[in-house]
């Protein structure tokens, strides 16, 4: 059986997950600050942090989706 | 020798597991559902790749159908492991810079010898484990001592795999240890039964991953609130009123002159070349996926990309350790130290680095990673030892005509079996805290001399099948014998390790070469005086009586020895910048 799931698919899949809920909790911190903030919290690192995951998890998952890659197969 | 030396930094554990009584960060349950959401998915793909490992080739070689990239990654990344992770930053915490020739100099020159010299031979030979190769170079003798060690070195790791992960869980989160110890075993156990190598593959992938998006942020904000790498070397020396911390190379003169008890000539031969040529090269364990590529142009850049990988893992893993000697407010000690004083051990500087700087959900990412650091590790292990158990002990001696079908079943059951033996390796761990300590020297019972058997195997047409065998039992004997020694008379390190001075990571790396050397001499001894194999029928196994296969690159950029050279470049770039 060839598989209709590339691997970099899941792994889109998961950094988009993680970058969904670190990027919320980021978002959420802003207006609900935490009771002890982790050194730096200023930065805000759950927002660019999450943000650059679900970028790159939804580049993955899109570009390698299983129609688009069974058709690169295909060609 | 990687992954497998770090073990030795988290030494005495089964006091640590009875004394702790805090624990460095709670979870909320948004960390929870980052964690949660791994165990998902990677159970997920198990049932997925169920359809696709049906014949042995699918199930112990994932079908030899991995693209250069993925056999690549995961061949970086079956080495790159939690404990790995965990061990070599308190290292870098206890020995400074010193630590990265573990990831430079022991990784990179072996890592593109395989890819240019040895994989054409692995490959076109068609074998499925090393010790296949061994039955084909040199016969039944050498393959079953080398398959037996092997099966065993894979078992005990994967316990203590199973079991780091279990303490370090324990001390992080405060879980219990049954709990960590039997989830993430039936896990391993479920998706390696199911999907075979592949399985195991894909899994590595996401961990390689996962290992970077949740420990990248550490050395990112780490360097951003110590105002740069100019400062932190300041504030290094500072803290600590020494500056050999910070050197890669100049402080290498003598054993003395440096934090780790070690000096060049060691680095160079019995780490640079023994420990990492023999675990890069011959370890089953790792070289097993790049014998899944799909093409030998695949095989041969697979461990290029991989060195490429491995150069930059210093980053996640050394800088936090050197981080941690100038933002900590407080220092860390040894382990048998932190038992007793209730201070924080070397061990725990990743995860305090981690809870110092991520806050919910990024604290889940990271503790996922270390999760998936030591599952992938245990699965490595695991998968290899099916692959070996199956076609180089079952399938050679003990039932040699079964099916295909037969094979399959055989290699889920050896699965299933191997996790459960490793369970109780993990308990057996438990109450015998020192085997930690001798899991490192098992390495250089087995893997140096056994690179000295492969590498003659395959660049000298004289050696024959009775030196294979001598030889490799030889470098075996001489390595335990003289850990023996060590261990009966420590006065003996003036001569095992050419000096008093010397320490653990010292002796192993002499050890090593003290091995190889009397596999090397034993094997070109027995050569001479026995019947050499007739030049035909070393075809596809020896250099110089082989025809390989031509690759056809459309451009000279797509040369695997091309990216070879940009690797070796860098490699000698960073070494001299960091000297």
């Amino acid at each position: 059986m060839r598989e209709s799931f590339s691997i970099w698919w899941f792994a889109g899949v998961l950094m988009l997950a993680y970058g969904v809920v670190i990027l919320s909790t980021g978002l959420w911190e802003v207006g609900h600050p935490l009771p002890q903030p982790p050194v730096l919290s200023n930065l805000h690192a759950p927002i660019w942090w999450g943000g650059l995951l679900t970028v790159v998890g939804l580049g993955y998952t899109i570009g390698f989706r299983p129609r688009h890659v069974a058709d690169k197969r295909r060609k | 020798m990687g992954i497998d030396l770090t073990t030795s930094f988290l030494p005495g554990t089964g006091a640590l597991a009875a004394t702790v009584t805090t624990q460095l960060a709670r979870l909320n349950w948004i960390d929870v559902l980052v964690i949660a959401i791994y165990f998902v998915i990677v159970v997920f793909i198990g049932f997925y790749l169920r359809g696709s490992s049906n014949t042995s080739e699918e199930f112990f070689m994932a079908g030899r159908e991995m693209t250069a990239w993925i056999a690549g990654l995961s061949f970086v990344s079956a080495n790159l492991g939690s404990l790995e992770l965990m061990g070599w930053a308190g290292s870098a915490y206890q020995y400074g810079i010193l630590a990265m020739h573990w990831y430079w100099i022991g990784a990179i020159p072996a890592m593109l010898f395989l890819g240019i010299v040895m994989m054409p031979f692995y490959y076109i030979s068609k074998t499925h484990s090393v010790p296949g190769y061994l039955k084909l170079r040199y016969g039944d003798g050498a393959r079953a001592l080398s398959a037996i060690c092997f099966a065993f070195m894979t078992i005990l790791m994967s316990g203590i795999n199973m079991y780091s992960m279990a303490i370090v869980m324990k001390v992080v989160l405060g879980w219990d240890l049954n709990f960590s110890i039997w989830v993430s075993s039936v896990t391993v156990a479920v998706y390696v039964a199911l999907g075979g190598l592949k399985s195991a593959i894909y899994n590595e992938i996401l961990q390689f991953l996962l290992i970077w998006a949740g420990a990248l942020l550490v050395p990112i904000l780490g360097l951003i609130e110590v105002g740069g790498w100019s400062n932190l070397r300041q504030q290094i020396a500072t803290n600590l009123g020494r500056s050999d911390y910070v050197h890669l190379w100049s402080t290498l003169g003598h054993f003395s002159s440096n934090p780790m008890g070690v000096n060049w000539f060691g680095i160079v031969f019995g780490l640079g070349f023994v420990v990492s040529f023999g675990y890069w090269t011959t370890d089953f364990l790792v070289v097993q996926r790049v014998l899944s590529a799909d093409s030998i142009r695949s095989a041969r850049m697979a461990p290029v990309i991989g060195a490429a990988f491995k150069m930059a893992v210093p980053f996640i893993v050394i800088l936090p350790g050197l981080l941690a000697l100038s933002v900590l407010p407080f220092h860390l000690v040894a382990q048998d130290v932190a038992v007793q004083t209730g201070q924080h051990s070397f061990n725990e500087v990743l995860p305090l680095m981690l809870v110092r700087y991520c806050g919910p959900g990024l604290l889940g990412l990271g503790v996922t990673a270390l999760i998936a650091g030591f599952m992938s590790g245990m699965a490595g292990n695991v998968s290899a030892f099916s692959t070996v158990w199956t076609y180089d002990i079952y399938g050679a001696f003990l039932n040699k005509k079964a099916t295909d079908r037969h094979y399959v079943a055989m290699g889920r059951w050896s699965t299933l079996i191997g996790v459960l033996v490793s369970v109780g390796t993990a308990y057996l761990v438990q109450h015998a805290a020192s085997i930690m300590d001798y899991v490192q020297q098992l390495f250089s019972f087995f893997i140096a001399p056994l690179f000295g058997t492969v590498i003659l195997g395959m660049l000298w047409k004289r050696a024959t099948k009775e030196a294979g065998f001598w030889g490799l039992l030889a470098g075996t004997v001489t390595s335990i014998s003289l850990w023996l020694w060590v261990k009966n008379d420590p006065s003996a390190l003036r001569y095992v390790a050419f000096s008093p001075d010397a320490k653990h990571l010292a002796e192993d790396v002499y050890r090593s070469l003290w091995a190889w050397s009397a596999c090397v001499l034993v094997t070109v001894v027995v050569s001479y005086m026995t019947k050499p194999r007739p030049v035909a029928e070393l075809e596809g196994l020896v250099y110089g009586a082989s025809v390989l296969p031509e690759e056809h690159d459309d451009h000279w950029y797509q040369k695997p020895i091309v990216w070879a050279g940009a690797v070796a470049a860098g490699f000698i770039i960073l070494n001299i910048i960091f000297w």
